[in-house]
Formats: structure tokens, C-alpha cells, sequence
């Protein structure tokens, strides 16, 4: 193989991290006419809003609706509620299960279909489904796929002489099962996007790379990787970001039991907001999360950025 | 190249599809199931209609004839189409902003971080104030309030996945388009959006999908004529416990549409290919 | 032709994977004897109206109850002097369809009432575990969507104190509404009607546990002879909790509906989420409540510290989790209709749950019609009197009533602008001739509560009225003795009504999963809820709370 594959810029990365590759850009003003009707949608929507969530999380609530001025209390609550740390736990768990089973699941299916495969197209419409599936629906249907006594799984894995696993009734297994639903779910997410991007490579680098005789190995190792580094680097973001806010599938599947053993972070402030109508508390959860995931984003490709630098 | 395979290589390749295939589609087909059992018969391991139990249509016909059916099904397509339509148009714009020029006072990282923000905050906590929008634009009950919200929050979804695609298109293209007298709109209009034709469509399927799925808003903001597929599935449970029935009838319901939508679209992303493959 | 291809892929595979999973049902197979034969009654059933989500069918069928339909009372208004021309209802109500539990009566009702008062009504459906949710975001802000909530009973706390909701007092009495009996109610549900001395739901549904039994079972006499031979007292309805434990014991693992399968002793819903806390509750109430203490159970209402961790609740919840042992561990992560389904397959001996149970049996499809015995929550002979801070004998069982659950009831608005026509359908339905077919009917959900729902001699009721609604004879006279026991019981298990009920009890539930799931010993388990109830306490300001505490135990 004869040249250097190109790095790409990094991209998004680097404006996550606040860098700032951005020679090629230019200054032209004509930018706000791209970039406005966004914006102002956007701001629109959400800043009264978000206000409003910033000014509740100062009042504690009673019935619902305003009751005192409070201060940062419901900030300090936030650091001494052992069930809201709990909370937190079980959402890291299931972030980092989930995303990492996600991203490598579906890029390599998307891998695969990339392939010249007989009905390759019908398999792609097919492997996007689940998608579309709603999770409220798929939360349902896992309880009559995981029940214990006769459901399908568990009859089948008794067929393969594996004794019936207690899915749902156990703090052990039902977060399991309430990501095995998930993943089901989402690697189509990740599927999609990487094939997506996997189609817009450069065919005549592949090709120049067979004249040179490297093997399938040496032009994934070589040509694919790098060059789809930044958009798996980017998948793997947006699911983060998704999959902190994990709250349709537990909720209608565990409602976060055995006891506490699926209330994700999500669920909990559901909870705080519409079932105990503590609306300040469940602010100030709610900015926590945000800061959090802001900060994970953040503090992960503010590192992968001075990779590239060092590396390019 | 990759067409180039050895047989050894093939039957790994399709066990490995059959996996994915039976792994993707055995929940469709127990959703199916349910649809089709007796109640009584939900919890059992039976699989094969006829030989095993006796299927009915009962559930079927009693969905099909009533009009919340059809109306949730309704009011789903809508705010998904419209709503990742509207998204789609914005945020391409927005992210072949990012990707072509430079912002002065905000940098092209804070605004990237800010529409990405935009995702990360639980839709929980904005219920409230969201409601209370929604009531003074008079649009409680209605599907515009639901498709408002979509937008703006699939918005990210484009801003951030194109902006990715745009940069890494050869800006020589462009700018070759401008030297011959095209317009900044017109090059993106005829240069770079046909280039990143893969992923609008990728982009709008996702958007479709988050719409199609959205709960919470949906359930807080619709009482009636508005109700969406996923709260109407949710209303399968019941003070008594869930109905695995209804919920099977209507999750296959839920799939018709994408399924059709997801179809259509894949040629595009074909066709999406040979172009990309142009380019280069 | 795309499409076409694909379809008949999935349809190939589909048929591919039923091909392979058939091979590992059979063993499966034997258990499927349930299956209702008489389908056809079913579907001769009236289909449901066009504007109604369907449903109502639980696991067993339509019963031909669903023919028996209740009077109507009231005759169309003459056009032009209709009392609530051009006014709408708005109900607000759990998601079940026009055949379905609670929400199927208004369907029905909808025809009479609208002619009768040229009002509209519109039926607004919500899963139930969004009602509370959706009620309180619309008053809250004042919006005044609905008229009126089909409302759980432990959501009156915050919905009076927060000022919400009105009283009908004024309406009560106006001859200008259908009349209905308020002292027909029996005293344990009545009292769930009025707060600090208002009436604000209007009677609908009854709640309360009662506790079921195979009869076939206890009274067998190769049973009794077995059971005498290994316990040493003679077989029969258990009136202690040690009682129960026996009886579960003994025919746990034993083939209980000659399907050749070892079935449960016992079955209960313990999910998060479930409603597995109003089991705790009215499992706990002998080891607390007693002639002494009839009242203390959540708070001590002086300092309003919760008495969560007492040693009768410790001991209560030991019990609770030994008992477990008998049930299937899937019931773990069971809600109510898993639950019933399994003992309306015949595949447990006992539970205790709610009223719907027992007319479920009745149903087609039910393997229990006939052998469904229920009675009066068993008790202890030892109960902890918080008061005193000690342990007090009885010379008898020890047996306490409850109205655990939801006692689903109307309650209208403050925000409604026709609150005269909404109370107008609340009382219609609430008539004592409307509500007794409610309450022999299975599908409807509406459980019995008054005496005219009971037989003589408790009650007015008629067995036939029951059996024609498709009861058995003797299924009938238990059932409703049990209720007319449980709701008349001297000792009543105090319900929890003060605002903020719904996150005391949901801390109960999590712990009580966390305990019976062994996440928490018994003792962890209510020290963790006890501290939860005075973190709640406090947030919501000790002496507002106190003061609406004492109001409902009538100390002020």
C-alpha cells in the first residue's frame, strides 16, 4: 500500500472539545443564513423551558406546585441520597454494557452488509426494524419473553440443557434482561449510521491497496478503521448521550424492581417528578445528569482530540 | 475485492446473518404470537400456530374495527414524518454551516456542544413547563405540539451526524462549482447534499425512528384525539395487569408503517452508494 | 416486488423458527389444559363500541355476565329544558376499553346520561399508572381538562389538602340528582368517601384483600386425613397466619389440578410497581392493629416518627418472607394478572388479593369456578402495641378488615365548569340499582361493598341475581360473607390518606421487593422505609403532615 491513508480531521471532536481545526472554513458571513433557522428553532422551544426547569429546581414543592424558596437544597440533596446514587450506579452499569455491546455488535453487522451478499438490501431493511419497534411495546413483550416459568426463552435455553434463568425475579438477572432488550433495540442505531458512513469511503483506496496485494485484514486495519474513526468516535457519543436517559424499557418492563435493581437514573427522577410531584428535586437531578454526560462528553474527546494532535 | 470469498468464508458469513436474522426477528414473531393466542394461552411456550394451539383473529378484528387504531396509527405517521422532515431541513442546514464556515462570537464547538446538550436533559423534567406551553399556544391534544416537539429534539441528530459527513466531502468540489458561477446555496444545493445522500437518509430514518418512539411528551400532552402509537400501547395496561394481547396487535401495527417507510428507503441508500463511490 | 421478496423472507423464517422452537415445547404442552372451550360465548358477546379502546378480557374470557345489564333509571329530558344543555363531562379513567374494568360502566352509561341532561360526556382513558400523574399535572396548573377522575382513594389527601377537588355535600340531598344511599355503603369503604368530615368521592368501587382458598381442596377428605397425620390439628380455613403457613406448606409441590404438575402452595404479586406494598399492608395489619391499638400503624402522631420498624411490622414482614418459600419465585416479578391467572389455572392453594378474583373464577377458562372458597384475611393471637411498646396475647385470632387498594371512585374537580352534571352521572351510577349488577359483574371491575350487595342475612342481595350473572351458588355466598366480613370487621386496617401517600407507599414497596427478593433482611428492609417515611416527613413540612395525620385518625 502506497500512501499514508489520510487522517480526517476529526470533525465534530474537535468542536466538542472545543478545538479548532478549522482552517478550511470560512468566514463567510453567509454561514448565519445556514446555521440560523436552527438556532432559532431550537432556542425557541427550549428556553423557556429550561428556564423554568432552572428556576424550579430552587423551590421545594408541595402538592405539586410551588412551595418555598429553598435555596441549593435540592442541590445538596443530591450528594446525600443514597437511592438517587443507586440510581446512578445502575445506569453507569447499564451505559457502559449496553453502549459497548452496541457499538461493536452493530458495526461489525454493518461490516458485514457492506459486503456484495446475495439480498443484501432486504437483510439491511430488515437488521433497521427494531428501531421502529417502541420501547414501551418491547418492554411488555419482555415480560412474556423472559417469564420464568414457561416463556420462550427459557424453554429454549432448557433445550439446551441449561436450567430456566430467573429473568425478571432476581436483582442479578433482571438488569439483563432489560439490556438485552435495549441492545436489541439500539445496535440497529449503530448499524446504520457506520454503514452510512461506510458507503461514502473512497472506493480507489481499497482498490489501490488490492494492486499493492494487502489482504482484507490489512485494508480494514489500514483504510477502514482510520477512516472511520471519527464517525464510531461520533456513534458512540450520540448513544452515550442516549443511553444515560434509558427510562421506556424499564419502565414498562421492571418499573425498576427487584427492588431497586433497574430504577435507572431516569426513572427515578420520573418518579421524583411525576409520582412524588417533588418538581424542584427532580430539576436539580435533571441538571446534575446534564452536567454529568457534559462532562463524561467532554473530559473523553477533549482526550481523543490530543490523540489526533500527537498522532497527525 | 470484498466480493471475492472463499466458501469456508461464506458459511461463516451467513451463520452469522442467520444468527442476526433469528436475533432481530423472534421478537417480532412472539409479538405476533401473543396477537394471535387466546388469552389464557399467553404464558405458554407454545410457537407453532395450528399444531400447538388454535389461533384467533379475535384480537385483530376487535383492533382493526375501532377507530382509536386507526387513529393512533395516524397521528403516529404524522408526527414522525413531519417531524423528522422539519429536522432534517434544519439541521442539514445548520450542519453544513458548521462544517463549511467559521462562527465569530460562538465557536463551532459550543454550538456543536449546545445542540448536542439539547439531548442530554430528561424529557421528565421539561414536562411540566412543556405543558404549559403547549396550553397557551392552544395545542394540547393536538399532533402539531408532538411534531414541534420531535423537531427540536431530533434536531441534534442531523446538526451532528452530517456536520461529520460534510467535512469530510472534498471542499474542492464546491468550490470548483463556485469558480463556475454557482452560488453558496447552489453548490451545497447540487455539490454536497447529493454527496451525502447516505446519510440524510440514514439521518432521516433516525429522526423518524426517535419520533415514532417518543413517550413521555406524547403521553403528558395527548388525551385523546391526538394519541400516538406509543401511548395508545401503553394503554394496554390495564387496571388488572397488562393485556399481552393488544399489545402484540399493536406492536405489529406499529411496524407496518416503518417497515414500508424502511423498504422504500433502503434504494436510496443504494443508490447513495454508487455516488459516493463517484466521488472519489 | 421489493416488498413482496421480503415478506415472503419473514414469512420463511418465521416459519423456520417455528419449526425449531417446536421442537422444545412439548414439555410445555401438558400444562396447556386451560384453553376456554366455549369461545363462542365470547363472541357473541356485543362488540365494543365504535368509540372505545377495547379490552376487558382478562385471562379467562367473557363471562355471560356481560349480558346482564343494569336498569336505566332516568328518562330523556324534553329538548330545550335538558338541566345541563350543551355541557360536557370530561371523565378521566384507567385505560380498559368499553368492555373493560372500571372504565366499561361509563360506556354503558353514556346513552342514559346524555339523554337525560343534554350534556356530552367524553371518556378519556389512561393507563393506570398515568392517571395520578396526568390528574395532577392538569390541577396544578389549573388547567381543568376533566371534570372529573375515576380516583385511586390514597390520592384524596393531596387532592383535598392541596384544594383540588370539591365536596358534593351541597349536592348530596338536591333532588335534582339520582338519590343514593350513602349508609347502604358498609362503615370500612364508607369512611373512604369522606375527608375531615367532607364527602368528596362518590361510592363506586370497594376495595379490600380477602383472602382465597381452594375449597375443593380443604375439604378433601384424603387431605384432611394427610394433614391431621402430619400437623396435628384438623385441615381447614385458616385463621392465623401460623394457619396459612400449614396449609401452604402442606400442598406446596403437590399436583393441585391433576395436570400431573406439582403446583404452589400459595401465589402472590410481589413486582415493584405491582401493587405488592397493599399486600404487605394487609398481610402486616394483625401484627400491629389489635383491640388495643386500633389505630397506629404508620406514624406515631405526636412526633409523626414512623413506626415502620416496630417489632410487629418486623415480625409481620419475617412472616411474609418465610411464606414466600411457598409461592413461585417467579411471582417475584409478578403484577396482578400473572398472578390471578395462576390461580385461576388451579396452580396454587391459596392467596390474597382483591375482589376481582373472585367473580375472575367464575369466568370461562377458569379452572377454579366452583372451588374458589374466600374468607376474612387470617390473623395472629400476638400483636405489638406501638402505644404501650409491647406485645399483647389474644384469646382469639386476632383478625383485622382492610380496604387496601384503589376503591377506584369519582371525585369532580374544582376546575370543571359543570360540576352540577358532573356529579349528576357520578350519582346515577352510584344508585343501588346500577351498582348491584356492577358488583355481581365480573368484567366491570366494580367490587362489592354494601349490603345490598351481600346475601341475607348480612345483606338485601338475591343469590339468584348472582347466579344469573354466571356465579356458582356456593362461590357467591363465601365471596360476599368475605367481603361483608372484611369491610364490617370491628378492626380496621387504617388506611393512609395524607398527602404524599403515594411516596410513602412506594418507598414500602421498593423495600418490601428489596426484602422478599433478598437484596435486604426483613430488618433493613423496614429501617430503610421507616428512614425514607421521615426523609418524606420532612420535605413535606412535619407539621402540616402531622396535623392532616392526626385530622384522619379523628384525634383533633
Amino acid at each position: 500500500m502506497a500512501q499514508e491513508p489520510v487522517i480526517p480531521s476529526g470533525g465534530v471532536l474537535n468542536d466538542v472539545a472545543q478545538g479548532g481545526n478549522v482552517a478550511r472554513r470560512t468566514k463567510d458571513p453567509t454561514g448565519m443564513f445556514f446555521l440560523l433557522p436552527a438556532a432559532v428553532w431550537v432556542l425557541l422551544f427550549t428556553i423557556f423551558p429550561l428556564l423554568y426547569a432552572l428556576y424550579t429546581s430552587f423551590w421545594s414543592f408541595r402538592f405539586g406546585q410551588r412551595n418555598q424558596f429553598v435555596g441549593l437544597d435540592n442541590f445538596v440533596r443530591l450528594f446525600t441520597d443514597a437511592n438517587l446514587h443507586s440510581a446512578l450506579r445502575v445506569t453507569l452499569t447499564f451505559v457502559i454494557v449496553t453502549v459497548v455491546v452496541e457499538m461493536l455488535v452493530g458495526f461489525g453487522l454493518a461490516l458485514l452488509l457492506n459486503q456484495e451478499i446475495r439480498g443484501k438490501s432486504v437483510l439491511r431493511a430488515i437488521m433497521v426494524l427494531p428501531l421502529f419497534a417502541t420501547p414501551v411495546g418491547m418492554g411488555f413483550l419482555g415480560i412474556t419473553l423472559f417469564y420464568e416459568i414457561n416463556g420462550p426463552i427459557n424453554v429454549f435455553l432448557r433445550t439446551l440443557g441449561i436450567e430456566g434463568i430467573p429473568w425478571l425475579s432476581t436483582p442479578q438477572w433482571a438488569p439483563v434482561a432489560v439490556m438485552l432488550i435495549d441492545i436489541w433495540q439500539w445496535t440497529p442505531f449503530v448499524f446504520l449510521v457506520s454503514l452510512a458512513a461506510l458507503q461514502g469511503l473512497p472506493v480507489d483506496l481499497y482498490e489501490a491497496a488490492e494492486v499493492d496485494g494487502a489482504s482484507g485484514w490489512d485494508s480494514f486495519r489500514n483504510i477502514t478503521l482510520p477512516l472511520m474513526t471519527p464517525t464510531l468516535w461520533l456513534i458512540l457519543l450520540l448513544r452515550l448521550v442516549e443511553a444515560f436517559k434509558v427510562f421506556d424499557i424499564p419502565a414498562s418492563m421492571t418499573l425498576g424492581g427487584p427492588g431497586r435493581a433497574t430504577e435507572v437514573y431516569s426513572l427515578f427522577t420520573y418518579r421524583t417528578a411525576l409520582r412524588f410531584f417533588d418538581h424542584g428535586y427532580a430539576a436539580a437531578q435533571g441538571i446534575l445528569l446534564l452536567f454529568i454526560v457534559m462532562l463524561i462528553v467532554t473530559l473523553l474527546f477533549g482526550r481523543i482530540r490530543e490523540l489526533y494532535e500527537v498522532g497527525g | 475485492m470484498r466480493n471475492r470469498s472463499r466458501p469456508v468464508v461464506m458459511v461463516f458469513v451467513w451463520g452469522l446473518i442467520l444468527i442476526m436474522l433469528i436475533w432481530v426477528l423472534f421478537p417480532f414473531y412472539w409479538a405476533f404470537l401473543n396477537s394471535i393466542k387466546k388469552p389464557a394461552e399467553t404464558f405458554q411456550a407454545t410457537w407453532v400456530p395450528w399444531l400447538q394451539f388454535q389461533p384467533t383473529l379475535e384480537h385483530w378484528a376487535s383492533e382493526l374495527s375501532i377507530r382509536e387504531t386507526r387513529n393512533a396509527l395516524r397521528n403516529s405517521t404524522i408526527i414522525s414524518v413531519s417531524a423528522a422532515t422539519v429536522a432534517l431541513v434544519l439541521g442539514t442546514l445548520a450542519a453544513y454551516a458548521l462544517a463549511r464556515f467559521r462562527f465569530q462570537r460562538i465557536s463551532n464547538g459550543s454550538l456543536t456542544t449546545w445542540f448536542l446538550s439539547q439531548r442530554v436533559l430528561p424529557p421528565v423534567v421539561v414536562v411540566i413547563p412543556f405543558f404549559l406551553l403547549m396550553r397557551q399556544l392552544k395545542l394540547l391534544d393536538s399532533v402539531w405540539a408532538l411534531v414541534l416537539l420531535n423537531a427540536t429534539f431530533t434536531l441534534p441528530f442531523p446538526v451532528i451526524i452530517l456536520s461529520q459527513m460534510f467535512r469530510e466531502l472534498p471542499v474542492e468540489l464546491e468550490e470548483a462549482a463556485m469558480v463556475d458561477g454557482a452560488s453558496r446555496l447552489q453548490s451545497f444545493l447540487r455539490v454536497a447534499l447529493p454527496l451525502v445522500l447516505p446519510g440524510l437518509v440514514a439521518t432521516w430514518i433516525i429522526c423518524m425512528a426517535f419520533s415514532w418512539n417518543e413517550f413521555l411528551f406524547a403521553l403528558s400532552l395527548t388525551s385523546n384525539r391526538a394519541l400516538p402509537m406509543p401511548v395508545y400501547i401503553a394503554g394496554a395496561e390495564h387496571t388488572r395487569g397488562v393485556q399481552f394481547w393488544f399489545v402484540g396487535v399493536r406492536v405489529m401495527l406499529t411496524m407496518l408503517p416503518p417497515t414500508i417507510l424502511a423498504l422504500l428507503a433502503q434504494r436510496y441508500i443504494i443508490r447513495g452508494l454508487t455516488l459516493g463511490a463517484v466521488k472519489g | 416486488m421489493r416488498g413482496f421478496k421480503f415478506l415472503s423472507v419473514l414469512l420463511v423464517l418465521s416459519m423456520i423458527l417455528a419449526a425449531c422452537g417446536g421442537g422444545g415445547a412439548p414439555a410445555a404442552a401438558p400444562a396447556e389444559q386451560a384453553a376456554p372451550a366455549g369461545e363462542a360465548a365470547a363472541e357473541e358477546a356485543p362488540e365494543a363500541e365504535a368509540t372505545a379502546i377495547p379490552g376487558g378480557e382478562t385471562y379467562a374470557t367473557v363471562t355471560e355476565g356481560s349480558d346482564i345489564l343494569p336498569p336505566v333509571l332516568v328518562e330523556p329530558c324534553e329538548p330545550g329544558s335538558c338541566p345541563f344543555e350543551g355541557q360536557t363531562v370530561t371523565v378521566i379513567v384507567n385505560t380498559a376499553g368499553s368492555k373493560g374494568p372500571i372504565s366499561g360502566p361509563f360506556y354503558e352509561v353514556r346513552e342514559e346520561f346524555e339523554a337525560a341532561t343534554g350534556a356530552t360526556l367524553e371518556i378519556v382513558e389512561v393507563p393506570e399508572a398515568e392517571h395520578f400523574p396526568k390528574l395532577m399535572t392538569d390541577v396544578t396548573t389549573g388547567t381543568g381538562q376533566y371534570d372529573t377522575s375515576i380516583a385511586g382513594a390514597w390520592w384524596v389527601g393531596d387532592l383535598v389538602e392541596g384544594d383540588f377537588i370539591i365536596s358534593y355535600d351541597d349536592y348530596f340531598d338536591d333532588p335534582r340528582f339520582p338519590q343514593w344511599d350513602y349508609e347502604d355503603v358498609q362503615s370500612g369503604p364508607r369512611s373512604l368517601l369522606e375527608y375531615g368530615g367532607k364527602k368528596y368521592m362518590v361510592a363506586n368501587d370497594h376495595d379490600g384483600q380477602v383472602m382465597y382458598y381452594r375449597r375443593d381442596l380443604i375439604e378433601d377428605p384424603e387431605h384432611q386425613a394427610a394433614f391431621l397425620e402430619e400437623y396435628g390439628y384438623e385441615l381447614g380455613v385458616p385463621q392465623t397466619w401460623d394457619q396459612f403457613r400449614d396449609v401452604a406448606e402442606y400442598f406446596d409441590g403437590k399436583d393441585l389440578n391433576g395436570d400431573g404438575t406439582p403446583d404452589d402452595g400459595l401465589t402472590l404479586h410481589l413486582k415493584v410497581g405491582g401493587q405488592g406494598m397493599f399486600h404487605f399492608m394487609s398481610f402486616s395489619a394483625p401484627f400491629v392493629i389489635g383491640p388495643d391499638n386500633p389505630k397506629l400503624y404508620w406514624f406515631d402522631p405526636e412526633t409523626m416518627d414512623p413506626l415502620m420498624a416496630s417489632p410487629g411490622h418486623l415480625r409481620a414482614m419475617e412472616t411474609l418472607v418465610d411464606l414466600l418459600q411457598f409461592g413461585p419465585e417467579a411471582m417475584m416479578a409478578w403484577s396482578l394478572g400473572e398472578s390471578w391467572d395462576h390461580f385461576l389455572r388451579g396452580q396454587a392453594a391459596l392467596t390474597f388479593t382483591w375482589g376481582d378474583l373472585g367473580s375472575l373464577a367464575q369466568e370461562e377458562g377458569s379452572q377454579v369456578r366452583g372451588k374458589t372458597g374466600a374468607a376474612l384475611m387470617p390473623g395472629t393471637m400476638e400483636y405489638f402495641d406501638a402505644a404501650a411498646g409491647e406485645w399483647k396475647a389474644t384469646e382469639t385470632p386476632n383478625m383485622v378488615g382492610n380496604t387496601t387498594g384503589g376503591s377506584w371512585s369519582g371525585v369532580i374537580s374544582k376546575f370543571s365548569d359543570a360540576p352540577e352534571a358532573t356529579y349528576y352521572l357520578l350519582a346515577l351510577m352510584a344508585t343501588k340499582e346500577k351498582s348491584l349488577i356492577y358488583a355481581q359483574r365480573g368484567w366491570d371491575g366494580v367490587d362489592p361493598g354494601r349490603f345490598s350487595h351481600y346475601l341475607p342475612p348480612e345483606g338485601t342481595a338475591s343469590l339468584d341475581g348472582y347466579v344469573a350473572a354466571g356465579w356458582d351458588g356456593q362461590d357467591a355466598t363465601d365471596y360476599t360473607k368475605a367481603y361483608h366480613d372484611n369491610f364490617g370487621a370491628e378492626l380496621q386496617f387504617p388506611y393512609l390518606r395524607i398527602p404524599g401517600a403515594f411516596e410513602y407507599w412506594n418507598s414500602l414497596d421498593i423495600h418490601l421487593s428489596e426484602a422478599a427478593t433478598g437484596q435486604k433482611t426483613p430488618e433493613e428492609a423496614l429501617q430503610a422505609t421507616a428512614d425514607d417515611f421521615d426523609a418524606i416527613t420532612d420535605r413535606l413540612g412535619r407539621d402540616l403532615q402531622q396535623a392532616s395525620y392526626k385530622a384522619s385518625l379523628g384525634l383533633e
